[in-house]
C-alpha cells in the first residue's frame, strides 16, 4: 500500500515498529510480583493485562486513584438541579413566549417544588449518575480503541481466558531491549515477546471516508425535514389514525336515520326519518319553566292582552347594519305622555319596581354596568347617549348611502325616562323595531342588573343629545 | 484435576472451618472459560429449538394481539367500569417485579460482598432486562391513543403546550421504570465487556470477531482499565440498589397514592418491594435450573446458589405473608368501614379463588424450604418457584381486582378476561423467553471474570480438597 499511492506521505519506511516488550506470566501472583519489581526498576510507561481485576494490582503498579467518583458526583449535581429546574419550569412558569411551561392547578397542591417532585428528582439523578458512570469510566479509560498492536499478538488472546501479561513501552525512558529482556526472565515471565505497530496500514481506506460524508448528510435529511415542516401549517387533509373513533358507529340528534331497509324500499328507524325523538308536546326542560312572569318577562301576572300581532322583533334576528328590511322604520306608538306612563295600548302592564328573587345592591349595580358595558355601550354609548362606536360607524356609512341605520336610541330620552324597569327589561330582553333580542346571551339576572344600571344612568342628569336626535327618533319609542 | 465425582459432592454442608467453596470440580480459570464459552460455542441442546419455536410463536401472537389492539381499540381487553385497571397493569407490575431479583442479585449482594452472586448474576441481570422490556410494553400500549405515547415525556412542542403533571405516581412511573431500564442496561453491558472480549478472543468467525469486537470495544484487561472499571461497577451497583428498592416504591405509589380503600395504605412500598424480590428470585430459580443442567454448568452454579436463592425466596414469602396479615389488621382495626368491607372482600368476595391461590403459593408453599431436601433438589425447587410466580401473579390480580367492587353497588361488575387478555399474557411470556434463549446462545451466561476472581488461587487442590472433605463428612 505503501508503494500504490503517490500521495503517501512516507512512500517507503519500515513495515512495523515496535511499540514494547510483552512478558506472559501464568498466575496472578507472579504478575503482581513482577509489576513490584518493575515499579521499583523505575519503569513509568508500563501496564499489566488479566483475565480479571487481580487484588493488590494497583499498589504494585503504583496506580493512583480514579477521580471518577468526582465526575460522578459532579453530573449527579447537575442532574438534581436539572430535574428541579425541568419540573419547576414545566408545572408552574407558563410566562414565557417561547416553549412556555403550563401551570398545573391540581388539587389544590402548591406549584413550587413540592414533596411531590421528589420521587422524578431522585430518578434523574440516579440516571444521570448512571451515565457519568458509565460513559465516565470508557473515556477515563481511552476506550472504545478497536485498533491495538495487542490484540495482534496471538499468545494475547489468553489475556481474557488464564494468562496474565506484563507489557513495559519502548517509550519508557528506562527500556532497553536487552536489559528489560533480561529482567523479565529474571522476574519469572514464561514467554517473551515484542508488540510491533504495524505501520503498513496506517490510513483511514477512502470508502470509509466517502461513507462517512454520505451519512452525514443523510443525518442531516431528518432534521431539515422536521425544520422545515417546524411551524408551517399543512393544508392536507387530516391523518385518520384511527377512523372508528373519528367516525364513530353512532347517531347524534338531528341527524336522519339510517335507513334499514333497501333502496327500493327503504324502512328507516321512525316514520319521520330521525334519528332522534322530539320531546312531547309541552315538554319543559329541567329548570325551563319559569313561570314567573315578573322575573322572567317583567310584568304582573295575567295582564298580557291576546294577541294582535305578531311581536316584529321576535320574527327575525337583528341586523345591525340592515339594507333596509320591512322593520327598519316599523310604526310605533306614538309619545307617551309622561303622566300616562307605564300603559302602552297593546302591551301587559309593566312592573315598576325589581322582582323578588332579584335584589338591588351595589355589587348588582356595578355588574349590571359591566354587562352594559359589553353588550349595550357598542350602540348605545357609555353614558348611554347613543354615540356607541358602531353606532357612528354605522351613521357615518348611512350619510354616504351604504347602509340605512336607525340611530341608536338615547336612555335619557324623555320616552325611555319615564318607561318602567319592566319594560327596559322586556326591551333588552326581547329587542324592539331595529334592536334584537338579547335573551339567549343575557342571562335573566344580568339583563335585570342591566336594567338597574339603565335606571341609575337615567338618574344621573345626563341630558339627551340636542336636536339630532330627537327628529328620527320620534317615530321610535 | 477435574476427576472428583461430581455427584458425591455437596457444597451445602455448613462447616465452620472452611468456607464452602463457590465452584465445584476443581476448574482452573481456563476450565471456567471452557465451560462458559462451551455454552456459545458447542452445538445447542436438542431442546433448545423447540422451546425457541414455541417462544418466537408467542412473541408473533404477542405482536399481532398489539396491533389487534391498537386497530380496535381497548375494548378488545375486559376493562370495563368500575374495572378501568385489569390485565394490563397485571402484567406491568408482574414483571417489573420480576425483574428486581436481577438488581438485588448484581448490586445489593455485591455491596454486601456476597461472592456466591458470581456465577448467577449475568443471568438474573439479563433476565431484568427481558423483564423489564416486558413490563414496559403493557403501559406502553395501553393508553388508548397510542399515536401520542409521547405525551408521556417532557417532549418541548412550543404548539401542543402542553407538559406532563409532575405530581402524579402515573409519570413518576414513567421516569422511574424508565431510569431502571437504562441504568440495568448500563450495568449488565458494563459486566459483561470483559467476557464479550473473552468471546471475541476466541471467536473463529470473521462475523463472530467483527461483532464482538465491536461489543468489547477493545478492551485488553489492563490493569489501569480494571482499577477504573471496578470502581464504575461498585458506583454503578451503589446506585442501582436505591434505584431498585424505588422502583417498586413508586409502582407501588400507583395504588398507595389513590384515595381507594385497599390500596391507600403506607404498607404498600416495602410490601411491594418484597414481593418484588420473592418473584424475581423464583423466576431465576426457574430460569436457572433448566440452563445449569442442559449447558452442563452444575460446577459453577452450584447447589449451593441454588439453596441460598430458596433461603431468600423462603425469607422473602415470610415477609410478603406478614404483609398480607398486617393489611387485614390494619384494616379492622382502622374501623372505617370501606376499608374493612374492602379486605373482607378481598378475602372472601367473588374473587375469594385468587386471594386463596396467592396466600397458599406465596405464604404456604415457600415453607417447604424448611426442609432440607427441598430447597437443595433441583427439580422440586424448580415447582415450588412456579408456584411462587403463579402466586405473585395473583397477588396483583387481586390488589387490582379491589376496583370490581366500588363505592356503588350498583355498579359492581365481574371482572372477566377476554381471549385477548390471556393471550397476550401467554405472549409475554414467550417474549421473555424468546430473549433469554437468545441470551443463552450468543451472550456469556456466567460472567466469567467475576468467577475466576473467586476461585483460590495458585494452589487449585484447596477447592478439591475441600470437596473432599465435604464428600467424606456426608
Amino acid at each position: 500500500m505503501a508503494h500504490s499511492s503517490s500521495k503517501q506521505p512516507k512512500p517507503a519506511g519500515p513495515k512495523s515498529k515496535t511499540i514494547g516488550l510483552l512478558a506472559q506470566f501464568d498466575d496472578p501472583e507472579s504478575l503482581v510480583a513482577a509489576c513490584e519489581r518493575a515499579r521499583d526498576a523505575g519503569y513509568q510507561k508500563f501496564d499489566a493485562y488479566s483475565p480479571f481485576p487481580v487484588h493488590g494490582i494497583d499498589p504494585a503498579m503504583g496506580i493512583s486513584r480514579t477521580r471518577l467518583p468526582f465526575f460522578v458526583l459532579a453530573i449527579g449535581l447537575t442532574g438534581c438541579l436539572v430535574a428541579l429546574a425541568m419540573q419547576y419550569y414545566m408545572n408552574a412558569v407558563d410566562w414565557t413566549k417561547i416553549f412556555p411551561g403550563y401551570a398545573f392547578f391540581i388539587s389544590g397542591k402548591p406549584l413550587e417544588i413540592s414533596p411531590a417532585n421528589i420521587p422524578v428528582t431522585f430518578e434523574v439523578i440516579i440516571l444521570s449518575s448512571a451515565f457519568a458512570t458509565f460513559f465516565g469510566m470508557w473515556l477515563f479509560n481511552r476506550l472504545p480503541q478497536f485498533a491495538n498492536p495487542l490484540h495482534r499478538i496471538n499468545r494475547f488472546r489468553r489475556a481474557t481466558n488464564d494468562r496474565f501479561f506484563l507489557m513495559v513501552e519502548t517509550a519508557d525512558a528506562k527500556f532497553d531491549a536487552n536489559r528489560t529482556r533480561q529482567q523479565f526472565e529474571e522476574w519469572g515471565a514464561t514467554a517473551i515477546e515484542n508488540v510491533d505497530l504495524d505501520l503498513t496500514d496506517q490510513e483511514i481506506p477512502k470508502f470509509f471516508k466517502m461513507a462517512g460524508i454520505v451519512g452525514m448528510f443523510l443525518l442531516l435529511v431528518p432534521p431539515v425535514m422536521t425544520f422545515r415542516a417546524y411551524g408551517s401549517t399543512n393544508r392536507a387533509p387530516r391523518l385518520h389514525v384511527v377512523p372508528d373513533m373519528d367516525w364513530q358507529d353512532k347517531y347524534k340528534a338531528q341527524q336522519t336515520s339510517p335507513n334499514i331497509g333497501t333502496d327500493k324500499e327503504p324502512v328507516f328507524l321512525y316514520a319521520d326519518d330521525r334519528a332522534m325523538r322530539a320531546p312531547v308536546a309541552g315538554t319543559v326542560a329541567r329548570g325551563d319553566l319559569q313561570e314567573d312572569d315578573r322575573y322572567f318577562r317583567g310584568y304582573e301576572p295575567g295582564t298580557l292582552p291576546p294577541p294582535v300581532k305578531p311581536v316584529a322583533a321576535e320574527s327575525s334576528p337583528a341586523n345591525f347594519v340592515s339594507t333596509g328590511g320591512p322593520n327598519a322604520q316599523d310604526p310605533a306608538p306614538a309619545v307617551q305622555d309622561p303622566a300616562t306612563a307605564g300603559q302602552y295600548p297593546g302591551e301587559p302592564k309593566w312592573i315598576d319596581t325589581v322582582p323578588a328573587p332579584f335584589t338591588v345592591s351595589e355589587a348588582a349595580i356595578a355588574r349590571g354596568k359591566q354587562r352594559f358595558e359589553i353588550y349595550c355601550s357598542v350602540c348605545h354609548g357609555y353614558d348611554g347617549n347613543g354615540n356607541g362606536l358602531v353606532n357612528r360607524r354605522a351613521l357615518a356609512l348611512a350619510a354616504t348611502g351604504q347602509a340605512q341605520w336607525t340611530t341608536a336610541k338615547s336612555i335619557h330620552d324623555p320616552t325611555v325616562k319615564v318607561q318602567p324597569i319592566g319594560r327596559i327589561f322586556d326591551t333588552i330582553s326581547n329587542g324592539r323595531n331595529s334592536m334584537g333580542p338579547y335573551r339567549s346571551q343575557i342571562p335573566v339576572e344580568d339583563r335585570w342588573a342591566i336594567a338597574l344600571y339603565v335606571k341609575a344612568l337615567q338618574e344621573t342628569g345626563i341630558q339627551p343629545p340636542a336636536g339630532a336626535a330627537v327628529p328620527p327618533a320620534a317615530p321610535q319609542q | 484435576m477435574a476427576t472428583v465425582d461430581l455427584t458425591s459432592l455437596d457444597n451445602t454442608i455448613e462447616d465452620g472451618k472452611h468456607r464452602a467453596p463457590l465452584v465445584l470440580g476443581g476448574m482452573n480459570y481456563s476450565d471456567v472459560t471452557d465451560a462458559v464459552a462451551g455454552v456459545w460455542e458447542k452445538k445447542q441442546p436438542a431442546i433448545w429449538w423447540p422451546i425457541f419455536g414455541l417462544s418466537v410463536s408467542l412473541t408473533l401472537l404477542f405482536g399481532a394481539l398489539i396491533m389487534h389492539l391498537f386497530f380496535k381499540g381497548v375494548g378488545v381487553w375486559g376493562n370495563n367500569n368500575p374495572t378501568y385497571w385489569a390485565f394490563d397493569i397485571v402484567n406491568f407490575v408482574f414483571w417489573v417485579g420480576i425483574g428486581h431479583a436481577g438488581t438485588l442479585i448484581s448490586a445489593i449482594l455485591f455491596l454486601f460482598r456476597q461472592h456466591w452472586r458470581t456465577s448467577i448474576n449475568r443471568a438474573a441481570e439479563a433476565m431484568t432486562i427481558f423483564a423489564v422490556i416486558c413490563a414496559a410494553t403493557f403501559p406502553g400500549i395501553h393508553i388508548g391513543r397510542i399515536w401520542v405515547f409521547y405525551w408521556l415525556f417532557p417532549v418541548p412542542t412550543e404548539h401542543l403546550a402542553m407538559w406532563p403533571n409532575f405530581r402524579s405516581p402515573l409519570l413518576w412511573d414513567v421516569f422511574a421504570v424508565g431510569t431502571y431500564a437504562t441504568t440495568s442496561l448500563l450495568f449488565w453491558y458494563m459486566g459483561m465487556v470483559p467476557d464479550l472480549a473473552t468471546f471475541r478472543d476466541r471467536s473463529k468467525s470473521k462475523i463472530g470477531q467483527f461483532v464482538y469486537g465491536l461489543l468489547s470495544l477493545g478492551w485488553t484487561g489492563s490493569a489501569r482499565n480494571w482499577h477504573r472499571y471496578e470502581m464504575a461497577y461498585t458506583i454503578l451497583a451503589a446506585l442501582a440498589t436505591p434505584l431498585v428498592l424505588s422502583v417498586h416504591t413508586v409502582v407501588s405509589f400507583d395504588f398507595a397514592v389513590s384515595q381507594l380503600p385497599g390500596w391507600h395504605t403506607t404498607i404498600f412500598p416495602p410490601y411491594f418491594v418484597a414481593g418484588a424480590i420473592f418473584s424475581g428470585f423464583a423466576m431465576v430459580v426457574t430460569l436457572l435450573v433448566p440452563v445449569r443442567k442442559l449447558y452442563g454448568l452444575e460446577n459453577l452454579i452450584t447447589i449451593r446458589h441454588l439453596e441460598n436463592m430458596n433461603k431468600i425466596i423462603m425469607a422473602t414469602g415470610l415477609m410478603v405473608g406478614t404483609a398480607y396479615t398486617i393489611e387485614l389488621f390494619i384494616a379492622a382495626y382502622s374501623g372505617v368501614a370501606s376499608e374493612q368491607f374492602a379486605f373482607y372482600n378481598r378475602a372472601f368476595g367473588n374473587y375469594w379463588w385468587a386471594y386463596f391461590i396467592m396466600f397458599s403459593c406465596n405464604v404456604f408453599i415457600p415453607q417447604l424450604f424448611w426442609i432440607k431436601w427441598c430447597r437443595t433438589t433441583p427439580w422440586f425447587m424448580v415447582i415450588v418457584s412456579i408456584f411462587v410466580n403463579i402466586g405473585m401473579w395473583f397477588e396483583r390480580f387481586v390488589i387490582i381486582m379491589a376496583l370490581c367492587r366500588d363505592f356503588i353497588p350498583g355498579s359492581w361488575f365481574y371482572y372477566r378476561p377476554t381471549w385477548v387478555d390471556l393471550s397476550m399474557l401467554l405472549g409475554s411470556f414467550g417474549l421473555f423467553f424468546t430473549l433469554f434463549l437468545l441470551f443463552c446462545r450468543y451472550l456469556p451466561v456466567i460472567a466469567m471474570s467475576e468467577v475466576k476472581n473467586v476461585i483460590p488461587h495458585a494452589d487449585h487442590g484447596h477447592g478439591e480438597e475441600h470437596a473432599a472433605h465435604s464428600a467424606a463428612s456426608h
